[in-house]
């Protein structure tokens, strides 16, 4: 049996619900096109004392597809989750669920609508209105169990819940569970679902943006100096992993190959991240796959959009890398999917490592001078790259890296 | 409340909430097998059979003795009679 050190990890299937709507080519052209997906939200303009008006949805999808049975227990995030895990099941190369795939994917919170539907049935003195399937709704685990439930996902199922890491954290857990043995292969992800109320909470930890209310194409700016915060969104990002010889036993075609992970935990305080732990985040993943900083091609950030987080990040990888690295974020195109996000990003970051294409920083048009001299991809560039450097942060001071690189 | 009314309004009920069509819907159908309710299904059907007749079933509802539809309906008529004495 392969060793831990010895078994490689690698993508062979990609799944995505996000703002440009349900796969992969919606996702990856709505990035290449540049194309806007935060809009306005009604709901925020009823609520004056929160000053962002503005989210990025998945669009409009009638779910009605996926059969009544496993439905009546998905809330709007498990069947995006349920959506992303097709998509990534078929690219890998199955119609089912293959035994014992190993399923790993979280959230951020549950569904605040059905949530709320449920307090409000009970504050009104009608709890007798609250069905068994509203429950099955709002359990933690409930998109991962609902999914495997329909897909027939039969390996071990666990959810990290990391906030705003949560994705790749779920990646990590997926490429360690492959590496341990534990499985051979594994989808790892995140889901999200959009409520006002995410907005809302944000916006009183004044982490929320505003600036650009008015032209929300403009809302989501990560690095750039005129930026107010980040704009919440949703979505789900699921990726088929496995190991490099189950992959290549049955022929399929590797997409990339996930190189490391490291995760740390800052200290200090819930909610601002420090460069120093960033810093180590980041160092240890790039040891422990035995490169230099200089062989890092690309540092796709978690960079959110907001004053602190921004700057701690560009800091660290500017201390680490000096301006030897490109660096750019997703989120000026996709806001924060939240749980999704990273997940989401990384999937781009695989696609742009198999084109080459690298996707700019929507919206960075003057670089915040806090943000230092990294070399920040403000233009579409063409350009050959083998490794790239993945970031996500999370609230709680819950930092991952993961280092991949083409096939 | 005729038998008739019963039927429909249960008919629409489930209809609506568990997306079968009104058709299928006959008296001798089974929940299981011919219907593909389970446990859960059965829990819910209690919930929106309570909004549409507007009273409670919960108390006196005895999953195990529901098995065809038919029961159901002679469930609801029972209460309802009991209800206008």
């Amino acid at each position: 049996m392969a060793t831990f050190e010895d078994t490689s990890v690698v993508i062979t299937g990609l799944g995505a619900v996000s703002p440009y709507g349900n796969g992969i080519d919606p996702l990856w052209h709505g990035l290449l096109q540049n194309k806007n997906c935060i809009h306005r939200v009604t709901e925020l303009e009823q609520l004056p004392m929160v000053k962002t008006k503005v989210a990025a949805t998945v669009p409009e999808t009638d779910f009605s597809f996926i059969p009544r049975r496993n439905r009546r227990s998905m809330s709007k995030m498990a069947c995006y989750a349920y959506v992303a895990a097709q998509e990534a099941l078929a690219q890998a190369g199955y119609k089912e669920a293959p035994e014992n795939l190993g399923f790993f994917m979280g959230s951020t919170l549950n569904s605040i609508s059905v949530w709320m539907n449920i307090v409000s049935s009970c504050n009104e003195g009608h709890l007798e209105l609250v069905k068994t399937s509203d429950f099955l709704q709002i359990m933690n685990h409930s998109p991962l169990a609902t999914t495997a439930q329909a897909l027939g996902i039969n390996g071990p199922s666990l959810g990290a819940s990391d906030a705003c890491a949560t994705g790749l954290y779920n990646v990590a857990l997926g490429y360690l569970a492959i590496k341990s043995g534990l499985v051979s292969q594994a989808l790892c992800g995140g889901t999200e679902e959009y409520h006002p109320l995410f907005s809302a909470c944000f916006d009183i930890m004044q982490a929320a943006s505003f600036h650009a209310n008015d032209c929300p194409e403009k809302a989501s700016a990560p690095f750039d100096k005129n930026r107010s915060g980040l704009v919440v969104a949703e979505g789900c990002g699921l990726l088929f992993l496995e190991s490099e010889q189950s992959a290549r036993a049955r022929g399929a075609t590797i997409l990339a190959r996930i190189l490391s992970v490291a995760a740390n935990t800052e200290t200090e305080n819930m909610a601002y991240p420090s460069d120093v732990m960033i810093e180590k985040c980041m160092r240890r993943a790039v040891e422990r796959a035995n490169l230099s900083p200089h062989q890092i091609d690309l540092v796709n950030a978690h960079a959110t959009g907001t004053i602190v987080g921004d700057i701690a990040e560009s800091k660290a990888v500017e201390k680490m890398f000096g301006a030897a690295v490109k660096i750019n974020s997703l989120k000026g195109h996709l806001g924060h999917t939240m749980g999704a996000s990273g997940a989401l990003e990384l999937i781009a970051c695989v696609k742009m490592l198999e084109t080459g294409e690298i996707i700019p920083v929507k919206n960075l048009e003057t670089v915040d001078e806090r943000c230092g001299t990294a070399q920040y991809v403000t233009q579409a560039q063409q350009q050959p790259i083998s490794v790239i450097l993945k970031n996500s942060f999370a609230i709680g001071g819950n930092n991952c890296s993961l280092l991949m690189r083409r096939p | 409340m005729t038998r008739e009314e019963i039927i429909q309004k249960t008919n629409e009920a489930l209809s609506k909430e568990f997306e079968l069509p009104v058709e299928q819907l006959r008296p001798e159908a089974s929940f299981q097998t011919d219907l593909g309710l389970d446990s859960l299904d059965a829990v819910d059907m209690v919930v929106v059979l309570e909004q549409k007749f507007g009273m409670t079933l919960r108390q006196k509802y005895d999953l195990r003795s529901m098995v065809t539809l038919n029961d159901l309906y002679n469930f609801i008529e029972k209460l309802a009679n009991e209800a206008q004495k």
